[in-house]
């Protein structure tokens, strides 16, 4: 009995193990690919790279330049900053109110907010701009984001309900018999509990936002260049490094915020003791 | 007692009040349900200068037998990618909820690094990879596993491996944010039971992650099937997909209402998909906490 | 008008102040559509500071594709996103029939005299040409002679095509159909021979992408146009164009007015800019390598052709034909090429 559990376990190990390697090696690859094409010297994108340089780096946050890059990038984090921070807000109350109604009604709306995820972005695009022109507004940042904000918000729905549907009832019920206010419990109980959900969506809300090319190409104006059409045009003119390098910029920002986190949660555990 | 908690729960006053989905509820009425029926309306004319109100381009589009094997080989391409994701996504959740607090934030920066690579650059990173004279290609070849190079780029597997790399975070987020709350103190007394690891997996992990991996499946399906860009890049365009097509029709011949007939299509049948799942998922969360 | 403005108003009551529409351009200013890449570049470095010095206009570009250009004016009937469009032949007939664009009067132009007759059109002026042809990997491949030797080895087993979503891949398969019988108006010999050495082209692919299946070496050989090749070759890709013996093609670069814009007065100041000779003698030197437009212009010896009476040595195609049949050519070659 206790011979064939062993065995049991080191199967498990090692397939799980094996697979979870897997995944880490399918996901790193490609970005240790960019990465080392980021500091080659070659004049295009290339691989294996030539050469080690910082060169390309140096161009990117070159004003003079890349000054088109620096424009396009801060309407692309403006627009990804506040359709995410509409869509958090209006998604997680959106998956707060379905969480429990059982009625069709409410299973309806629940595919209903995945939609936009589905419905291809060249046509959404199309049919945005051709439906702001008929009500008489003309493409502008403002439309970009409720553009962004719609096609981004069904990740925040669709995590903060998953994080939800896990919540035990009786935890909220217990709270409210205590004679907690129904906000309260929100505030005390629910919220906390459902933070993480909210976080993974809104992490992938911003993402998505940043590297969307279909919404930003038919709502953008001359005003409004974003920067994942921007990096299109650098792809297919001229294979330019510089697009590895604002891959570059990116992952070592989200290095910079894990260690910051890393910092302040040790801190406040630190306080704490 | 939980029948009675539960019968108050359907009653009115509980936390989840549909009001709180009126804001998103109004929103998307405005900003996408809008567009969507304008589109639909578009589906509805002969001809691409919207003149002639008709249902030629639905027939054109229905009556041609290959656009119901797009149709068949996109949905197809979403269940592979799907099933490539959870095989490897999963074991990756599994892994991440046994380390320590700090490993899970490295392991989650790596998780979400897909992410930071825009579209763009990443598709090329993956003609790196799986060219010709790519990564892999390579690697076999000085190993001496084969004679001559494989052809990954330009077919379903290559693409199917692609997706699977930008799909991972959308599996992984929504899992581990469900998994790790998961009670660990279960896992003991599944083991203190005598329950072997792979039986523990099965009977208790599984069940109870199930809300995460719905909703990771959910978002992978839905971001697989419209990927336009990795499924032409990479996977070339003799690979024919709904998002080329509508493509092809909006933006170079500028047929809209065939467009909108195309886009509908794949509306309906992810959509059909998706209801299905989520259903399945509500039924597996209901039987844990009903 | 008035039923339009208040939905406007509703709708910014609605939607709040981040929705507010930003309303036409400045004074004295003007947005115009660009190509991506090295037309971006060289209209960013010479033509909007001499437009500025010029005329005192402020232009703004918005780096766009052609059929995109076309897709965002026609899905904003009447309120164009931009002034001005740069175009391709086929997406311009699309303009001209989906009434995109204003009325052009050449006469306005004061530099009218120095441009080619045949480049003046009522509907706009042309500014440039691009060449298509063959692109090789001299390192990889002996050079091609003609469109025949790209479905032959060792040619054919490293060859990467596109289908008719572009100008240029409509025009190359044009001409492989035409070495097999075919026509502008007939290119089904083409599917039918590719079809027979489908097995063994390297690369099927989307047009964006192949630069870089070309520098990846997934493909070594494909057809392209000469300012991709230029730009590859300043990059350090190991490419060389090649002359097709029936000829390379050409096809002209037309800039227009967008219908409905409030600028057009300082759109004709851009045009007369954009054909002055010192704007089209810088446009022709390196790195932008332009085909001048101004018969004043020299060509420099680098450049395809030595004159702009060459161009009738090119093939040209009759776009008013090939427009309406390309919406069918691209279903067969879908069904045609897929796996």
């Amino acid at each position: 009995m206790a011979r064939r559990r062993s065995f049991g376990d080191i199967s498990y190990g090692i397939v799980i193990g094996g697979l979870a390697l897997l995944a880490l090696v399918i996901i790193v690859t490609p970005v240790v690919v960019v990465l080392l094409m980021s500091f080659g010297e070659g004049q295009s994108l290339k691989f294996p790279p030539t050469g080690f340089t910082f060169r390309w780096y140096a161009e990117l946050f070159d004003a003079s330049q890349s000054r088109q890059i620096h424009r396009a990038a801060g309407n692309s984090l403006e627009v990804a900053a506040l359709s995410t921070l509409f869509g958090a807000v209006l998604g997680a109350m959106g998956a707060l109110g379905l969480a429990r109604s059982r009625s069709r009604m409410a299973r309806a709306a629940d595919s209903f907010f995945l939609s936009p995820l589905v419905l291809p972005g060249i046509a959404f695009g199309l049919a945005a701009l051709m439906y702001f022109t008929l009500v008489g507004l003309r493409p502008s940042l403002g439309l970009i984001i409720a553009g962004h904000m719609i096609v981004t918000v069904p990740f925040i729905v669709r995590t903060t309900a998953a994080s939800l549907s896990q919540l035990d009832p009786a935890l909220n019920d217990s709270s409210q018999s205590l004679g907690a206010s129904w906000f309260y419990t929100l505030r005390r109980v629910t919220l906390p509990l459902i933070a993480p959900g909210i976080a993974a969506g809104a992490f992938l809300a911003f993402m998505s936002s940043i590297d969307n090319v279909p919404v930003s190409l038919f709502l953008s104006t001359a005003r409004t260049d974003m920067l994942p059409i921007r990096m299109w045009g650098m792809m297919e003119s001229s294979l330019d490094v510089r697009i590895a390098a604002i891959s570059g910029v990116l992952i070592a920002a989200a290095f910079l915020l894990m260690l910051f986190m890393e910092w302040t949660v040790g801190l406040t555990r630190r306080m704490r003791e | 007692m939980k029948t009675a908690l539960a019968l108050r729960m359907k009653g009115a006053g509980y936390l989840g009040e549909w009001q709180l989905a009126l804001p998103l509820t109004l929103a998307f009425a405005s900003l996408f349900l809008a567009p969507l029926l304008l589109l639909f309306g578009v589906s509805f004319f002969n001809d691409d200068k919207l003149t002639e109100p008709g249902l030629a381009q639905w027939g054109k589009f229905f009556g041609d037998p290959f656009n119901y094997k797009v149709i068949a080989d996109t949905l197809l391409l979403g269940v592979k990618t799907v099933a490539a994701t959870v095989l490897v996504g999963y074991p990756l959740a599994l892994v991440f909820i046994d380390l320590s607090a700090r490993l899970q934030r490295v392991l989650l920066f790596v998780i979400v690094m897909p992410l930071l690579l825009s579209v763009v650059v990443r598709t090329f990173a993956w003609i790196v990879v799986l060219g010709h004279e790519g990564l892999i290609n390579t690697l076999l070849l000085r190993l001496g596993l084969i004679g001559e190079p494989l052809k990954l780029l330009q077919t379903e597997l290559g693409l199917v491996i692609s997706l699977t790399q930008i799909e991972m975070p959308l599996m992984l987020l929504p899992l581990i944010s469900v998994m790790s709350r998961l009670e660990p103190n279960l896992r003991d007394a599944a083991a203190a039971l005598g329950a072997s690891r792979w039986r523990t997996l099965f009977t208790v992990i599984v069940p109870l992650s199930m809300p995460g991996l719905v909703a990771g499946c959910l978002l992978v399906f839905a971001s697989s099937t419209t990927a336009f860009i990795s499924q032409t890049v990479i996977g070339g365009v003799r690979l024919i997909y709904l998002p080329l097509v509508i493509w092809q029709q909006s933006l170079v011949v500028f047929n809209w209402p065939l467009a909108a007939v195309a886009s509908m299509a794949l509306l309906v049948s992810i959509l059909t998909v998706v209801a299905a799942l989520s259903y399945l998922g509500r039924r597996a969360s209901g039987a844990i906490h009903g | 008008m008035f039923t339009r403005r208040r939905v406007l108003a509703g709708a910014t009551a609605l939607g709040g102040a981040a929705l507010l529409p930003t309303i036409a351009a400045a004074k004295g200013g003007l947005t115009a559509a660009i190509y991506p890449g090295t037309w971006e570049d060289a209209y960013r470095a010479i033509v909007i500071p001499a437009l500025k010095k010029t005329y005192d206009v402020d232009l703004e570009l918005q780096p766009l594709f052609a059929v995109d250009e076309v897709a965002k004016a026609k899905a904003a009937r009447g309120a164009p996103p931009f002034d001005c469009f740069v175009l391709d032949p086929g997406p311009r007939i699309t303009a001209i029939e989906a009434g995109l664009f204003e009325k052009f009067d050449g006469k306005k132009l004061s530099n009218a005299s120095k441009v080619p007759s045949a480049f003046i059109d009522e509907w706009g002026i042309c500014v440039g040409a691009q060449v298509v042809g063959i692109a090789y990997n001299p390192k990889k491949l002996p050079a091609p002679k003609g469109w025949k030797d790209l479905l032959t080895d060792p040619w054919v087993s490293r060859l990467g095509i596109t289908g008719f979503q572009t100008t240029f891949g409509t025009v190359s398969l044009i001409e492989i159909a035409k070495q097999f019988g075919g026509s502008e108006t007939n290119i089904d010999p083409a599917l039918v021979e590719l079809k027979k050495v489908l097995p063994k082209i390297a690369a099927v692919g989307q047009p964006a992408a192949m630069p870089g299946l070309f520098q990846q070496g997934q493909c070594d050989v494909m057809y392209t146009n000469t300012q991709t090749v230029a730009t590859l070759k300043g990059k350090g890709v190991d490419i060389e164009f090649v002359k097709p013996e029936s000829g390379a093609v050409a096809f002209y670069t037309t800039l227009h007015i967008a219908k409905g814009s409030d600028a057009i007065d300082n759109a004709y100041k851009y045009f007369d800019t954009v054909v002055s000779t010192p704007v089209q003698e810088a446009l022709t030197k390196p790195p932008y390598n332009f085909l001048p437009a101004n018969k004043d212009v020299p060509i420099p010896p680098d450049l395809p052709m030595k004159s702009l009476d060459e161009m009738s040595t090119y093939v040209l195609h009759d776009w008013a034909k090939i427009n309406p049949l390309r919406a069918g050519w691209i279903e067969k070659f879908n069904k045609e090429m897929a796996k």
